[in-house]
């Protein structure tokens, strides 16, 4: 594989790595060299997250990537806005914007004065817009954007901030995900979490430190708008 | 301009001052019957008053937007005394939009305010005047900014609303309108008092951004942001949804 040992010796964490599309990013990382662990959000503070960090990279030994894929499941469900109410909002939505801030600002906290990468998973979905899926994508682009913020500031500490973005495919098992009519991927046989890795790998890498700021749709070239 | 938004109804959030004011004024000035709502019923009675001496029709309704209650309680004002609704204008920003952060100072609180303003407030706006606008195959509009699209440097938090104020009117667009109603933005760049104070404070200011603005002045609240609001609702605009209209002299191309 190209990518063999990209990422030898960096020590990565990633935020719903445990199942899913989190854990075939993980896989990505280690086959490709890193120490990648997966870190639970238990207690969504800023404290409670900060706390989770000190203690994931305290076992990591140090800390030089940091992927977020964490999603809440609520907000890959299909509804209404106005069938949706304001604990479905609050609980969905706006804590998905909270815990995005707080798991930057623990990367942040480890990574600040020695560099490092920073890639959050921003389903492109964001970009499109899809009926039902309001809380989502107001969610996820607004991520996508503070994440911009992140990378205008912090820059000057030798960490990039970029996003990735998926297609929601990659976030189900495919019969469960949301119809949305994006049209028909470029890439006919693309498998939306395995086909993911050598971007993130890249993402990941010490070779990477000139792209920040941006978002990578990896989705199989379905949206490629802008 | 006169008559194109006569009969109509149109709500407006945040409208006693600055870019709300700006466009309740065109509004009113284009024949709609306007509800200024604001937190301070001072400014918002003021706003009332303008239009009315030009002629125009208007009611207050005193509502801060991080208050359900009285979001609903404006939009049943317009649908009891104006007889419907046919816009609804989320304007209203937080107070400490303006104001500089860095992101990983920020805590819980600083967040609360930006999210309860520009999103919460999105999503109860929606809510609460779905059916009214459904029955007029009426106009949600939101204001957003380039912060929103391309993020801030020193505004981190006011990005992320503001970002998320376009994912949200991108599915909304997708949901309603098969409703019959167009959901939309306007991200402007006009003279409010946030920006005439931030002059003030610093007086290179302004040739800077006039310097970086292809049209070369900043706008004006009324006359530039209100035209183009009374554009997006009047009949001409009737095949347009999802989409943010950049308002601002060209300075920020970057959609």
């Amino acid at each position: 594989m190209a990518q063999d040992g990209i990422l030898d010796g960096r020590r990565a964490l990633v935020t719903g790595g445990e199942s899913g599309f989190g854990a075939a990013l993980l896989e990505g990382l280690c086959t490709r060299g890193a120490r990648a662990e997966s870190i639970a959000i238990g207690d969504p503070s800023r404290e409670g997250v900060h706390a989770s960090f000190d203690a994931a990279v305290a076992a990591l030994g140090g800390l030089d990537v940091v992927v977020h894929a964490a999603l809440d499941p609520s907000l890959l469900e299909s509804r209404a806005l106005c069938e949706t109410s304001g604990a479905q909002w609050e609980q969905g939505c706006e804590a998905c914007l909270r815990t995005a801030v707080f798991v930057l600002q623990a990367s942040y906290r480890h990574l600040r004065g020695r560099g490092g990468r920073i890639v959050l998973v921003t389903p492109a979905v964001s970009t499109a817009g899809a009926a039902g899926l309001v809380p989502l994508t107001t969610a996820v682009e607004s991520i996508r954007i503070v994440a911009k913020t992140a990378a205008k500031q912090w820059g000057s500490q030798g960490i990039t901030v970029n996003s990735l973005a998926p297609g929601l495919d990659a976030l189900f098992d495919s019969s469960q995900a949301p119809r949305v009519a994006l049209g028909e991927p470029g890439l006919p046989d693309f498998d939306p979490q395995r086909d993911v890795a050598p971007v993130l790998g890249f993402l990941s890498s010490e070779e990477a430190g000139t792209l920040t700021g941006a978002t990578l749709r990896v989705d199989g070239g379905v949206w490629m708008a802008g | 301009m006169k008559d194109l938004l006569a009969d109509r109804v149109v709500l407006i959030t945040g409208a006693g001052a600055g870019v709300g004011r700006g466009i309740a004024l065109a509004c009113g000035g284009a024949g709609a019957k306007v509800v200024v709502t604001a937190r301070n019923p001072e400014q918002g009675r003021g706003v009332v008053a303008e239009i009315t001496e030009r002629g125009g029709t208007a009611l207050f309704a005193r509502c801060d937007v991080t208050r359900r209650a009285e979001i609903d309680a404006a939009v049943q004002a317009a649908c009891q005394q104006f007889g419907a609704l046919d816009a609804l204008i989320h304007n209203a920003t937080s107070n400490r939009s303006p104001e500089p952060h860095a992101l990983e100072d920020v805590d819980a609180s600083l967040i609360e305010e930006h999210t309860s303003v520009a999103l919460r407030a999105a999503f109860d706006c929606a809510q609460l005047s779905f059916e009214p606008l459904r029955q007029r195959q009426g106009h949600y509009v939101l204001l957003t900014s380039p912060a929103g699209i391309e993020g801030s440097a020193t505004l981190p938090l006011y990005s992320a609303v503001k970002a998320g104020q376009r994912g949200f009117l991108k599915s909304l667009a997708k949901e309603w309108g098969p409703q019959g109603i167009q959901v939309n933005a306007i991200s402007p760049l006009s003279a409010t008092p946030a920006l005439v104070r931030a002059f003030e404070a610093n007086p290179t200011l302004k040739t800077q951004l006039e310097t970086l603005t292809p049209l070369g002045r900043v706008g004006d609240p009324e006359l530039d942001i209100g035209a183009a609001a009374t554009l997006l609702l009047s009949p001409a605009s009737r095949y347009i949804t999802g989409q943010t209209w950049v308002v601002d002299g060209g300075r920020f191309l970057g959609l």
